[in-house]
């Protein structure tokens, strides 16, 4: 198996974010390609899947950002919560200021896999592999969180709504670093919700899962997130759902229009892990179970 | 590659590819097989170690990422001649039966009970859900845990 290829990668580490993007950079011009490893929860598991190497076929570099300090740590200034693309789970779900101000993040991370893979996965691997069943970018979803990425070109920010353009696609340039994600922050104490569907286990990734922020105002929602891994080809960020919310007072909200709202809003598959018509089904009870603890009548 | 890192708090030097597991540097070239590997995946945990204090999987770790880094084996936990106390733990309360999930079952208590002296069983549970057993069921294993923790507590009782 392709595991004995692991070895004839040659590793670096990179002085700094500029020599990285710079390495990165020179690389891609070449046609070569460059791996950024962080926690290797997800590259190295797909190593170990491929089918054997041709022998013709060169090897991507491999450059260890797991310990690059421009891209980890977390900080929160006047209402903005930046969190490094290298920073790990563990550190995410037990830092002050994402308990307090970011729950759902800590919540997320603490559901995401086992221990042992949160004590290395990173918000940088998740967003770069962009599996549509991504835990970490629904939650980021949720907050329309923007991604930071730095390239020779400089540094831009990629709103969420503008990142995710089909089935593992995205709008960030193959040479690209992720640096850091960056949310707004709701008011302290306002609503969310983080709900894996239809698991028990650790390690397994969900049939659906379900991110949601609120910020209301009596009788009113006036910020409303929401992301949903596994129900599309990419994450889905529900944005009948949002408008529905948000156009009216809660009161006024049905289960019905909710539920076609949801159903407008997802186009899941059957897979190992579930069916369409499961998902169909669990999109809308979990999307209804965060309206009713908002108070809306569903 | 020359990699230095401190393995169960001695310094150790080995020259080998930056992306040769750590589980395969461990239980070739490091001459420490305690550790074991399951699934290669991630999946079952039998490869835990502490990488400065935090259980990961070794299967996923490079031995290059550990350079200037402190890893722990099972290895680390007892001397040549006796069981640690949480090893000996899992001895008198049939938390090891086969054995094959049980030096990853000591690294996660261990890594909790360095955090957490005196875990809930709901704690217990958390920290050792990335550690499949075929064997004992959990229980006894979560009861193994509580135990070892009393007895830091130093209270036999
Ligand atoms: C047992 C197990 C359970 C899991 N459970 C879950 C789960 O419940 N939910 C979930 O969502 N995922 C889960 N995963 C998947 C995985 O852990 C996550 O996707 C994790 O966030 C990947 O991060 P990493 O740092 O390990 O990525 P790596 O494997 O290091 O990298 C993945 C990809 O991202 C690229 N990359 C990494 N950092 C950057 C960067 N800064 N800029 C650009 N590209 C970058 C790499 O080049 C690579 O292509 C699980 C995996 C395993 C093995
Ligand atoms: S062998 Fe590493 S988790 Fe199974
Ligand atoms: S004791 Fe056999 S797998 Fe746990």
């Amino acid at each position: 198996m392709s595991l004995a290829d692991l070895p004839l990668h040659d590793m670096r580490r990179a002085a700094s974010l500029d020599a990285l993007c710079g390495l990165v950079a020179e690389r891609h011009a070449r046609g070569e390609a460059t791996v950024l490893l962080a926690g290797g929860t997800d590259w190295v598991v797909e190593q170990e899947l491929k089918p054997p190497r041709p022998d013709a076929d060169p090897l991507p570099l491999v450059v260890d950002v797991s310990r690059m300090a421009e891209l980890r740590g977390i900080t929160a200034t006047r209402g903005l919560l930046r969190i490094g693309a290298a920073t790990t789970y563990l550190e995410i779900r037990r830092h002050p200021a994402v308990i307090e101000r970011a729950p759902l993040l800590a919540a997320m991370a603490r559901e995401l896999g086992a221990i042992q893979i949160q004590a290395r996965g990173t918000l940088g691997g998740n967003l770069a592999t962009a599996s549509p069943a991504a835990d970490g970018v629904a939650a980021l979803a949720a907050y329309d969180a923007a991604i930071v990425v730095k390239s020779v070109r400089g540094e831009r920010r990629i709103p969420f709504s503008a990142l995710q353009t089909g089935y593992k696609q995205g709008s960030r340039a193959p040479d690209e670093v992720i640096v850091a994600v960056e949310l707004a922050l709701p008011p302290e104490g306002s609503p969310w919700l983080w709900r894996k569907v239809g698991t028990r286990r650790a390690q397994a990734i969900s049939k659906v899962a379900l991110a949601g922020i609120a910020v209301r105002s009596e009788d009113r929602v006036v910020r409303f997130g929401l992301g949903m891994a596994s129900v599309a080809p990419v994450t889905a960020t529900l944005l009948q759902t949002r408008a529905l919310v948000l156009s009216r007072p809660l009161s006024d909200i049905t289960a019905d229009a909710l539920d076609a709202a949801v159903l407008s809003d997802i186009a899941p598959i059957d897979d190992v892990r579930s069916t369409r018509e499961y998902r169909k089904h669990a999109a809308k009870a979990v999307v209804r179970g965060f309206l009713r603890d908002l108070g809306a009548p569903v | 590659m020359k990699i230095t890192l401190t393995l169960n708090g001695r310094s150790r030097e080995v020259d080998l590819p930056p992306l040769v597991r750590l589980l395969d540097a461990l239980r070739g070239p490091l001459g420490l097989p305690g550790t074991k590997e399951g699934c290669g995946e991630g999946e079952c945990g039998s490869c835990t170690v502490l990488l400065d204090g935090e259980p990961v999987n070794a299967c996923l770790v490079s031995i290059g990422q550990c350079e200037g880094r402190a890893v722990t084996t099972v290895e680390g936990l007892s001397d040549a001649t006796h069981l640690g106390p949480l090893a000996r733990c899992f001895v008198d309360h049939g938390g090891a039966q086969c054995g094959i999930c049980t030096p990853g079952m000591l690294i996660s208590a261990e890594a909790l009970l360095a955090r957490r002296p005196d875990p809930s069983d709901e704690e217990i549970r958390e920290a050792i859900a990335g550690n499949l057993c075929r064997c004992t069921g959990y229980q006894r294993i979560v009861d193994s845990i509580r135990e070892a923790a009393r007895e830091r507590a130093g209270g036999a009782a």
